[in-house]
Protein backbone atom coordinates (compact mmCIF):
# COMPACT_ATOMS: atom_id res chain seq x y z
CA UNK A 1 0.00 0.00 0.00
CA UNK A 2 1.41 3.41 -0.86
CA UNK A 3 1.17 6.55 1.24
CA UNK A 4 -2.00 7.82 -0.41
CA UNK A 5 -3.80 4.48 -0.17
CA UNK A 6 -2.93 4.26 3.50
CA UNK A 7 -4.30 7.73 4.12
CA UNK A 8 -7.41 6.98 2.11
CA UNK A 9 -8.01 3.74 4.00
CA UNK A 10 -7.52 5.56 7.28
CA UNK A 11 -10.28 7.98 6.28
CA UNK A 12 -12.54 5.14 5.18
CA UNK A 13 -12.11 5.78 1.43
CA UNK A 14 -11.42 2.65 -0.59
CA UNK A 15 -9.28 2.32 -3.72
CA UNK A 16 -12.45 1.93 -5.75
CA UNK A 17 -13.98 5.00 -4.11
CA UNK A 18 -10.91 7.04 -5.02
CA UNK A 19 -10.84 5.73 -8.57
CA UNK A 20 -14.51 6.59 -8.87
CA UNK A 21 -13.78 10.13 -7.71
CA UNK A 22 -10.99 10.49 -10.28
CA UNK A 23 -13.34 9.22 -13.00
CA UNK A 24 -15.81 11.93 -12.03
CA UNK A 25 -13.01 14.50 -12.03
CA UNK A 26 -11.93 13.50 -15.54
CA UNK A 27 -15.53 13.69 -16.71
CA UNK A 28 -15.97 17.19 -15.28
CA UNK A 29 -12.80 18.32 -17.04
CA UNK A 30 -14.01 16.84 -20.33
CA UNK A 31 -11.00 14.51 -20.39
CA UNK A 32 -11.20 11.00 -21.84
CA UNK A 33 -12.48 8.42 -19.31
CA UNK A 34 -9.05 6.77 -19.21
CA UNK A 35 -7.68 9.99 -17.71
CA UNK A 36 -9.47 9.12 -14.46
CA UNK A 37 -7.24 6.07 -14.05
CA UNK A 38 -4.17 8.12 -14.99
CA UNK A 39 -5.09 10.76 -12.42
CA UNK A 40 -5.58 8.16 -9.71
CA UNK A 41 -2.15 6.69 -10.49
CA UNK A 42 -0.46 10.10 -10.57
CA UNK A 43 -1.97 11.11 -7.25
CA UNK A 44 -0.98 7.78 -5.74
CA UNK A 45 2.71 8.16 -6.60
CA UNK A 46 4.98 7.92 -3.61
CA UNK A 47 6.47 11.38 -4.10
CA UNK A 48 3.85 13.78 -3.04
CA UNK A 49 3.60 17.27 -4.54
CA UNK A 50 4.36 20.24 -2.36
CA UNK A 51 1.65 22.83 -1.95
CA UNK A 52 2.21 26.08 -0.09
CA UNK A 53 -0.95 28.02 0.68
CA UNK A 54 -0.63 31.69 1.59
CA UNK A 55 -3.66 33.58 2.87
CA UNK A 56 -3.60 37.29 2.09
CA UNK A 57 -6.44 39.82 2.20
CA UNK A 58 -9.28 37.28 2.47
CA UNK A 59 -12.04 35.85 4.65
CA UNK A 60 -10.96 32.15 4.69
CA UNK A 61 -14.14 31.18 2.85
CA UNK A 62 -12.11 29.64 0.00
CA UNK A 63 -10.26 27.32 2.37
CA UNK A 64 -13.50 26.49 4.16
CA UNK A 65 -15.06 25.62 0.82
CA UNK A 66 -12.40 23.03 0.10
CA UNK A 67 -11.83 21.52 3.50
CA UNK A 68 -15.39 21.44 4.78
CA UNK A 69 -17.50 20.86 1.70
CA UNK A 70 -18.86 17.51 2.85
CA UNK A 71 -17.74 14.42 4.74
CA UNK A 72 -15.62 12.57 3.94
CA UNK A 73 -14.18 15.06 1.54
CA UNK A 74 -11.69 13.74 -0.97
CA UNK A 75 -10.99 17.31 -2.05
CA UNK A 76 -10.03 18.13 1.50
CA UNK A 77 -8.03 14.93 1.79
CA UNK A 78 -6.02 15.60 -1.35
CA UNK A 79 -5.17 18.98 0.04
CA UNK A 80 -4.85 18.51 3.72
CA UNK A 81 -3.31 15.08 3.98
CA UNK A 82 -1.59 14.61 0.66
CA UNK A 83 -0.21 17.90 -0.48
CA UNK A 84 -0.26 20.73 1.96
CA UNK A 85 3.17 21.70 3.25
CA UNK A 86 2.30 25.10 4.61
CA UNK A 87 -0.97 26.76 5.47
CA UNK A 88 -1.13 29.24 8.30
CA UNK A 89 -4.82 28.52 8.81
CA UNK A 90 -4.61 24.73 8.99
CA UNK A 91 -1.19 24.06 10.44
CA UNK A 92 -0.67 23.50 14.15
CA UNK A 93 2.53 25.55 14.30
CA UNK A 94 2.38 29.25 15.06
CA UNK A 95 4.70 32.23 15.43
CA UNK A 96 8.39 31.65 14.73
CA UNK A 97 7.77 27.91 14.20
CA UNK A 98 5.34 28.72 11.39
CA UNK A 99 7.77 31.15 9.79
CA UNK A 100 10.49 28.50 9.89
CA UNK A 101 8.10 25.99 8.30
CA UNK A 102 7.43 28.36 5.42
CA UNK A 103 11.12 29.03 4.86
CA UNK A 104 11.90 25.31 4.92
CA UNK A 105 9.01 24.41 2.62
CA UNK A 106 10.09 27.01 0.07
CA UNK A 107 13.79 26.08 0.21
CA UNK A 108 13.24 22.31 0.14
CA UNK A 109 10.89 22.52 -2.84
CA UNK A 110 12.33 25.48 -4.73
CA UNK A 111 11.17 25.44 -8.35
CA UNK A 112 8.80 22.52 -7.75
CA UNK A 113 6.02 23.61 -5.42
CA UNK A 114 2.51 24.75 -6.24
CA UNK A 115 1.82 28.13 -4.68
CA UNK A 116 -1.83 28.69 -3.82
CA UNK A 117 -2.90 32.14 -2.70
CA UNK A 118 -6.30 33.21 -1.50
CA UNK A 119 -7.01 36.87 -1.04
CA UNK A 120 -5.94 39.99 -2.86
CA UNK A 121 -2.73 41.92 -2.30
CA UNK A 122 -3.08 45.37 -0.75
CA UNK A 123 -0.56 47.74 -2.29
CA UNK A 124 -1.55 50.95 -0.47
CA UNK A 125 0.97 52.28 2.11
CA UNK A 126 3.52 49.96 0.55
CA UNK A 127 1.44 46.89 1.49
CA UNK A 128 1.05 47.76 5.19
CA UNK A 129 -2.69 46.97 5.23
CA UNK A 130 -2.10 43.21 5.45
CA UNK A 131 0.97 41.79 7.14
CA UNK A 132 2.01 38.39 8.48
CA UNK A 133 4.78 38.26 11.08
CA UNK A 134 5.59 41.89 10.38
CA UNK A 135 5.96 41.39 6.63
CA UNK A 136 3.53 42.67 4.06
CA UNK A 137 1.72 40.27 1.73
CA UNK A 138 3.34 42.18 -1.10
CA UNK A 139 6.88 41.44 0.15
CA UNK A 140 6.06 37.81 0.86
CA UNK A 141 4.58 37.28 -2.60
CA UNK A 142 7.56 38.90 -4.28
CA UNK A 143 9.87 36.57 -2.37
CA UNK A 144 7.99 33.27 -2.65
CA UNK A 145 6.36 33.40 -6.10
CA UNK A 146 9.61 33.37 -8.15
CA UNK A 147 10.52 30.04 -6.50
CA UNK A 148 7.18 28.34 -7.31
CA UNK A 149 6.53 26.05 -10.28
CA UNK A 150 3.00 27.34 -10.77
CA UNK A 151 0.81 29.84 -9.00
CA UNK A 152 -2.89 29.30 -8.34
CA UNK A 153 -4.93 32.38 -7.47
CA UNK A 154 -7.73 30.88 -5.42
CA UNK A 155 -11.04 32.71 -5.22
CA UNK A 156 -12.23 35.97 -6.72
CA UNK A 157 -10.12 38.16 -4.42
CA UNK A 158 -6.87 36.53 -5.56
CA UNK A 159 -8.02 36.20 -9.17
CA UNK A 160 -9.50 39.66 -9.73
CA UNK A 161 -9.18 41.68 -6.52
CA UNK A 162 -12.69 40.71 -5.34
CA UNK A 163 -14.40 42.51 -2.49
CA UNK A 164 -11.23 44.19 -1.11
CA UNK A 165 -10.74 45.83 -4.51
CA UNK A 166 -14.38 46.96 -4.74
CA UNK A 167 -14.92 50.71 -4.92
CA UNK A 168 -13.45 52.74 -3.28
CA UNK A 169 -10.73 50.12 -2.74
CA UNK A 170 -9.23 51.82 0.32
CA UNK A 171 -6.24 49.45 0.58
CA UNK A 172 -5.24 49.54 -3.08
CA UNK A 173 -6.03 45.81 -3.39
CA UNK A 174 -4.97 44.10 -6.62
CA UNK A 175 -5.15 40.60 -8.10
CA UNK A 176 -2.19 38.21 -7.83
CA UNK A 177 -1.66 38.46 -11.58
CA UNK A 178 -0.88 42.17 -11.14
CA UNK A 179 2.18 41.25 -9.10
CA UNK A 180 3.18 37.83 -10.46
CA UNK A 181 3.81 38.24 -14.16
CA UNK A 182 6.46 35.71 -15.06
CA UNK A 183 5.04 32.41 -13.76
CA UNK A 184 2.40 30.01 -15.07
CA UNK A 185 -0.69 31.28 -13.26
CA UNK A 186 -4.22 29.96 -13.11
CA UNK A 187 -7.18 31.86 -11.71
CA UNK A 188 -9.88 29.91 -9.90
CA UNK A 189 -12.45 32.61 -9.16
CA UNK A 190 -15.64 32.25 -7.17
CA UNK A 191 -16.75 33.53 -3.81
CA UNK A 192 -15.91 30.85 -2.83
CA UNK A 193 -14.74 28.62 -5.70
CA UNK A 194 -16.16 25.13 -6.21
CA UNK A 195 -13.93 22.63 -4.36
CA UNK A 196 -13.66 20.13 -7.20
CA UNK A 197 -12.27 22.82 -9.52
CA UNK A 198 -9.29 23.20 -7.24
CA UNK A 199 -8.56 19.47 -7.03
CA UNK A 200 -9.21 19.17 -10.77
CA UNK A 201 -6.48 21.72 -11.54
CA UNK A 202 -4.00 20.10 -9.14
CA UNK A 203 -4.80 16.58 -10.41
CA UNK A 204 -4.34 17.78 -14.00
CA UNK A 205 -0.99 19.34 -13.18
CA UNK A 206 0.23 16.21 -11.41
CA UNK A 207 -1.00 13.87 -14.12
CA UNK A 208 0.03 15.73 -17.26
CA UNK A 209 2.71 18.07 -15.90
CA UNK A 210 0.89 21.13 -17.18
CA UNK A 211 -1.99 23.39 -16.32
CA UNK A 212 -5.31 22.69 -18.03
CA UNK A 213 -6.39 24.85 -20.94
CA UNK A 214 -7.23 28.35 -19.75
CA UNK A 215 -9.56 31.07 -21.04
CA UNK A 216 -8.62 34.72 -21.59
CA UNK A 217 -8.99 35.41 -17.87
CA UNK A 218 -6.71 32.42 -17.09
CA UNK A 219 -9.58 30.31 -15.77
CA UNK A 220 -9.63 26.55 -16.54
CA UNK A 221 -11.83 26.30 -19.60
CA UNK A 222 -13.20 22.91 -18.52
CA UNK A 223 -14.96 24.56 -15.59
CA UNK A 224 -15.42 28.13 -16.82
CA UNK A 225 -16.13 27.43 -20.49
CA UNK A 226 -19.87 27.97 -20.26
CA UNK A 227 -22.09 30.45 -18.52
CA UNK A 228 -24.39 29.54 -15.64
CA UNK A 229 -27.22 30.44 -18.01
CA UNK A 230 -26.01 27.93 -20.64
CA UNK A 231 -26.45 25.02 -18.23
CA UNK A 232 -29.27 26.38 -16.05
CA UNK A 233 -32.27 24.12 -15.57
CA UNK A 234 -34.49 27.26 -15.69
CA UNK A 235 -33.21 28.12 -19.17
CA UNK A 236 -36.33 26.80 -20.96
CA UNK A 237 -38.39 29.41 -19.08
CA UNK A 238 -36.05 32.16 -20.29
CA UNK A 239 -36.42 30.90 -23.83
CA UNK A 240 -40.20 31.01 -23.48
CA UNK A 241 -40.14 34.49 -21.91
CA UNK A 242 -41.44 33.33 -18.51
CA UNK A 243 -39.86 35.37 -15.73
CA UNK A 244 -40.48 35.59 -11.98
CA UNK A 245 -41.25 39.23 -11.10
CA UNK A 246 -40.69 38.89 -7.35
CA UNK A 247 -39.26 36.23 -5.05
CA UNK A 248 -42.69 35.10 -3.86
CA UNK A 249 -44.93 35.41 -6.90
CA UNK A 250 -46.50 32.56 -8.81
CA UNK A 251 -43.68 32.59 -11.36
CA UNK A 252 -41.09 32.11 -8.61
CA UNK A 253 -43.13 29.23 -7.21
CA UNK A 254 -43.28 27.67 -10.67
CA UNK A 255 -39.49 27.88 -11.02
CA UNK A 256 -39.46 30.48 -13.79
CA UNK A 257 -36.33 32.31 -14.88
CA UNK A 258 -34.85 34.79 -12.35
CA UNK A 259 -33.38 37.13 -14.98
CA UNK A 260 -35.68 40.04 -14.04
CA UNK A 261 -34.76 39.59 -10.37
CA UNK A 262 -31.14 40.35 -11.17
CA UNK A 263 -29.71 36.91 -12.04
CA UNK A 264 -26.22 37.35 -13.55
CA UNK A 265 -26.19 33.81 -14.97
CA UNK A 266 -26.07 34.96 -18.61
CA UNK A 267 -22.73 36.75 -18.13
CA UNK A 268 -21.14 34.52 -15.50
CA UNK A 269 -18.77 31.75 -16.46
CA UNK A 270 -18.67 29.03 -13.84
CA UNK A 271 -19.60 25.38 -13.29
CA UNK A 272 -22.20 25.80 -10.51
CA UNK A 273 -25.14 24.78 -12.70
CA UNK A 274 -23.74 21.35 -13.54
CA UNK A 275 -21.12 20.59 -10.86
CA UNK A 276 -23.31 22.08 -8.12
CA UNK A 277 -22.55 22.56 -4.44
CA UNK A 278 -22.70 20.58 -1.22
CA UNK A 279 -21.96 17.17 -2.65
CA UNK A 280 -23.75 17.91 -5.94
CA UNK A 281 -26.94 18.85 -4.10
CA UNK A 282 -27.91 22.14 -5.72
CA UNK A 283 -26.73 25.62 -6.65
CA UNK A 284 -28.06 29.10 -5.74
CA UNK A 285 -30.61 29.30 -8.57
CA UNK A 286 -32.09 25.98 -7.44
CA UNK A 287 -32.54 27.58 -4.01
CA UNK A 288 -34.54 30.39 -5.60
CA UNK A 289 -31.91 33.14 -5.78
CA UNK A 290 -30.32 34.50 -8.92
CA UNK A 291 -26.62 34.10 -9.64
CA UNK A 292 -24.64 37.07 -8.27
CA UNK A 293 -21.82 36.59 -10.78
CA UNK A 294 -19.14 36.02 -8.14
CA UNK A 295 -16.63 34.43 -10.52
CA UNK A 296 -16.48 37.47 -12.82
CA UNK A 297 -14.11 40.43 -12.42
CA UNK A 298 -15.64 43.34 -10.49
CA UNK A 299 -18.78 41.45 -9.51
CA UNK A 300 -19.21 43.54 -6.36
CA UNK A 301 -19.41 46.76 -8.37
CA UNK A 302 -21.60 45.38 -11.14
CA UNK A 303 -24.59 47.54 -10.29
CA UNK A 304 -26.47 45.57 -7.62
CA UNK A 305 -27.39 41.91 -7.18
CA UNK A 306 -31.09 42.54 -7.80
CA UNK A 307 -30.79 44.83 -10.79
CA UNK A 308 -31.59 43.03 -14.03
CA UNK A 309 -28.73 42.88 -16.51
CA UNK A 310 -30.78 44.84 -19.02
CA UNK A 311 -31.38 47.73 -16.55
CA UNK A 312 -29.00 50.71 -16.46
CA UNK A 313 -26.21 50.28 -13.91
CA UNK A 314 -25.82 54.05 -13.26
CA UNK A 315 -27.75 56.05 -10.63
CA UNK A 316 -31.51 56.11 -11.27
CA UNK A 317 -32.92 59.36 -12.62
CA UNK A 318 -35.97 60.29 -10.54
CA UNK A 319 -38.64 62.85 -11.34
CA UNK A 320 -38.41 66.19 -9.48
CA UNK A 321 -41.57 65.40 -7.46
CA UNK A 322 -40.16 62.09 -6.32
CA UNK A 323 -36.90 63.75 -5.31
CA UNK A 324 -38.78 66.38 -3.25
CA UNK A 325 -40.94 63.70 -1.62
CA UNK A 326 -37.86 61.60 -0.87
CA UNK A 327 -36.10 64.60 0.70
CA UNK A 328 -39.14 65.32 2.91
CA UNK A 329 -39.26 61.69 4.07
CA UNK A 330 -35.50 61.77 4.72
CA UNK A 331 -35.82 64.88 6.93
CA UNK A 332 -38.71 63.32 8.90
CA UNK A 333 -36.74 60.09 9.45
CA UNK A 334 -33.68 62.04 10.58
CA UNK A 335 -35.74 64.04 13.13
CA UNK A 336 -37.35 60.83 14.47
CA UNK A 337 -33.95 59.14 14.74
CA UNK A 338 -32.47 62.12 16.57
CA UNK A 339 -35.36 62.07 19.07
CA UNK A 340 -34.92 58.32 19.60
CA UNK A 341 -31.18 58.74 20.16
CA UNK A 342 -31.80 61.56 22.66
CA UNK A 343 -34.28 59.42 24.63
CA UNK A 344 -31.85 56.48 24.70
CA UNK A 345 -29.05 58.73 25.93
CA UNK A 346 -31.29 60.13 28.70
CA UNK A 347 -32.36 56.66 29.81
CA UNK A 348 -28.81 55.29 29.80
CA UNK A 349 -27.36 54.42 33.19
CA UNK A 350 -23.63 53.71 33.28
CA UNK A 351 -22.51 50.68 35.25
CA UNK A 352 -19.21 50.30 37.08
CA UNK A 353 -17.27 47.10 37.78
CA UNK A 354 -18.40 47.36 41.41
CA UNK A 355 -22.05 47.45 40.28
CA UNK A 356 -21.53 44.31 38.22
CA UNK A 357 -19.84 42.48 41.09
CA UNK A 358 -22.69 43.52 43.38
CA UNK A 359 -25.25 42.18 40.91
CA UNK A 360 -23.29 38.95 40.53
CA UNK A 361 -23.10 38.50 44.29
CA UNK A 362 -26.79 39.22 44.70
CA UNK A 363 -27.70 36.31 42.47
CA UNK A 364 -25.83 33.75 44.49
CA UNK B 1 -49.55 21.81 -51.12
CA UNK B 2 -47.95 22.39 -47.73
CA UNK B 3 -44.31 22.00 -46.73
CA UNK B 4 -45.17 18.74 -44.98
CA UNK B 5 -45.76 17.17 -48.38
CA UNK B 6 -42.11 17.56 -49.36
CA UNK B 7 -40.52 14.12 -48.77
CA UNK B 8 -37.49 15.16 -46.73
CA UNK B 9 -36.76 13.32 -43.52
CA UNK B 10 -34.49 15.21 -41.12
CA UNK B 11 -32.93 13.12 -38.41
CA UNK B 12 -33.19 14.91 -35.05
CA UNK B 13 -29.81 16.17 -33.88
CA UNK B 14 -30.10 14.37 -30.55
CA UNK B 15 -30.60 11.01 -32.27
CA UNK B 16 -27.54 11.68 -34.40
CA UNK B 17 -25.47 11.93 -31.22
CA UNK B 18 -26.91 8.64 -29.95
CA UNK B 19 -26.12 6.95 -33.27
CA UNK B 20 -22.55 8.24 -33.02
CA UNK B 21 -22.27 6.64 -29.58
CA UNK B 22 -23.34 3.29 -31.04
CA UNK B 23 -20.76 3.57 -33.81
CA UNK B 24 -17.99 4.41 -31.36
CA UNK B 25 -19.04 1.50 -29.15
CA UNK B 26 -18.76 -0.83 -32.14
CA UNK B 27 -15.19 0.38 -32.76
CA UNK B 28 -14.28 -0.12 -29.09
CA UNK B 29 -15.76 -3.64 -29.04
CA UNK B 30 -13.81 -4.53 -32.20
CA UNK B 31 -10.65 -3.28 -30.49
CA UNK B 32 -11.46 -5.31 -27.37
CA UNK B 33 -11.75 -8.45 -29.48
CA UNK B 34 -8.58 -7.71 -31.43
CA UNK B 35 -6.25 -6.51 -28.66
CA UNK B 36 -7.98 -7.15 -25.34
CA UNK B 37 -8.03 -3.39 -24.68
CA UNK B 38 -11.43 -1.78 -24.36
CA UNK B 39 -12.32 1.82 -23.56
CA UNK B 40 -15.13 4.00 -22.35
CA UNK B 41 -17.45 6.76 -23.52
CA UNK B 42 -18.28 9.47 -21.01
CA UNK B 43 -21.99 10.18 -21.28
CA UNK B 44 -21.71 13.15 -18.93
CA UNK B 45 -20.14 15.33 -21.58
CA UNK B 46 -22.43 14.33 -24.44
CA UNK B 47 -25.47 16.43 -25.31
CA UNK B 48 -27.94 13.55 -25.09
CA UNK B 49 -31.57 14.49 -24.61
CA UNK B 50 -33.87 12.20 -22.62
CA UNK B 51 -35.29 10.94 -25.93
CA UNK B 52 -31.83 10.10 -27.28
CA UNK B 53 -30.90 8.41 -24.02
CA UNK B 54 -34.06 6.31 -24.13
CA UNK B 55 -33.27 5.35 -27.72
CA UNK B 56 -29.74 4.35 -26.74
CA UNK B 57 -30.95 2.26 -23.79
CA UNK B 58 -33.43 0.55 -26.07
CA UNK B 59 -30.85 -0.22 -28.74
CA UNK B 60 -28.28 -1.56 -26.29
CA UNK B 61 -30.77 -3.73 -24.44
CA UNK B 62 -30.26 -5.38 -21.08
CA UNK B 63 -27.85 -8.20 -20.21
CA UNK B 64 -27.77 -10.66 -17.34
CA UNK B 65 -25.38 -9.03 -14.90
CA UNK B 66 -25.91 -6.12 -12.57
CA UNK B 67 -23.22 -5.10 -10.11
CA UNK B 68 -23.79 -2.77 -7.20
CA UNK B 69 -20.74 -1.04 -5.82
CA UNK B 70 -20.76 0.78 -2.49
CA UNK B 71 -17.74 3.06 -2.37
CA UNK B 72 -18.24 6.77 -1.73
CA UNK B 73 -21.92 6.32 -2.62
CA UNK B 74 -23.78 3.77 -4.71
CA UNK B 75 -22.66 2.84 -8.22
CA UNK B 76 -24.42 0.45 -10.53
CA UNK B 77 -22.70 -1.38 -13.36
CA UNK B 78 -25.21 -2.98 -15.69
CA UNK B 79 -24.41 -5.34 -18.52
CA UNK B 80 -26.13 -4.28 -21.71
CA UNK B 81 -27.58 -6.69 -24.26
CA UNK B 82 -24.33 -6.23 -26.21
CA UNK B 83 -21.87 -8.39 -24.28
CA UNK B 84 -18.76 -6.45 -23.37
CA UNK B 85 -20.61 -3.13 -23.11
CA UNK B 86 -21.42 -2.00 -19.57
CA UNK B 87 -23.56 0.94 -18.50
CA UNK B 88 -21.83 2.47 -15.46
CA UNK B 89 -23.57 4.98 -13.20
CA UNK B 90 -21.65 6.49 -10.29
CA UNK B 91 -23.62 8.10 -7.50
CA UNK B 92 -22.40 10.03 -4.47
CA UNK B 93 -23.45 9.62 -0.87
CA UNK B 94 -26.44 11.88 -1.41
CA UNK B 95 -27.67 9.53 -4.14
CA UNK B 96 -26.94 12.00 -6.96
CA UNK B 97 -25.43 10.58 -10.17
CA UNK B 98 -22.00 12.22 -10.52
CA UNK B 99 -20.78 10.48 -13.65
CA UNK B 100 -22.10 8.05 -16.19
CA UNK B 101 -20.18 6.07 -18.78
CA UNK B 102 -20.41 3.24 -21.21
CA UNK B 103 -17.46 0.97 -20.58
CA UNK B 104 -16.23 -1.63 -23.03
CA UNK B 105 -14.41 -4.45 -21.23
CA UNK B 106 -14.65 -8.13 -20.42
CA UNK B 107 -14.89 -7.11 -16.75
CA UNK B 108 -15.47 -3.47 -15.75
CA UNK B 109 -12.29 -1.84 -14.44
CA UNK B 110 -13.60 -1.07 -10.97
CA UNK B 111 -14.68 -4.62 -10.21
CA UNK B 112 -11.50 -6.73 -9.86
CA UNK B 113 -9.64 -6.54 -6.57
CA UNK B 114 -6.01 -5.52 -6.47
CA UNK B 115 -3.17 -7.78 -5.33
CA UNK B 116 -2.63 -5.61 -2.23
CA UNK B 117 -6.26 -6.01 -1.27
CA UNK B 118 -6.06 -9.80 -1.65
CA UNK B 119 -2.94 -9.83 0.54
CA UNK B 120 -4.80 -7.82 3.17
CA UNK B 121 -7.70 -10.25 2.92
CA UNK B 122 -5.35 -13.17 3.48
CA UNK B 123 -3.92 -11.49 6.57
CA UNK B 124 -7.40 -11.02 7.91
CA UNK B 125 -8.28 -14.66 7.24
CA UNK B 126 -5.12 -15.82 8.93
CA UNK B 127 -5.71 -13.64 11.98
CA UNK B 128 -9.22 -15.11 12.21
CA UNK B 129 -7.79 -18.63 12.03
CA UNK B 130 -5.18 -17.80 14.69
CA UNK B 131 -7.99 -17.07 17.08
CA UNK B 132 -9.40 -20.56 16.50
CA UNK B 133 -6.11 -22.42 17.19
Amino acid sequence: MNELQERLAWRGISRRGFLKYCTMLASLMALPPAAGQAMAEALARARRPAVIWLPFQECTGCLESITRSHTPTIEGLIFDALSLDYSETLMAAAGHQAEQALKRAVEDNAGRFILVIDGSVPTGLNGAYSCIAGRSNLDLLREVAPKAAVVIAMGSCAAFGGIPAARPNPTGAVAISEIVRDKPLVNIPGCPPIPVVMTGVIAHYLTFGSLPELDRLRRPRAFYGETIHDRCYRRPFYDRGLFAKSFDDEGARQGWCLFELGCKGPVTYNACAHVKWNDHTSFPIESGHGCIGCSEPGFWDAGGFYRPLSAPAGPLKLAAGAVAAGAAVGVAVAIANRARKGAARAAHVTATVADLEKADGGER
Amino acid sequence: MGLEAIPVVVEPADLAAARAVLRELAVLVERLLATGEGGAIDLGVLPLTPAARAWLIDRLGRGEVEIRLTAGGQSTITETGCAGVWWVRHGNEAGVVTSELLEVAYVPGLVPVSRAEVENGLQRLNSGLDGLN
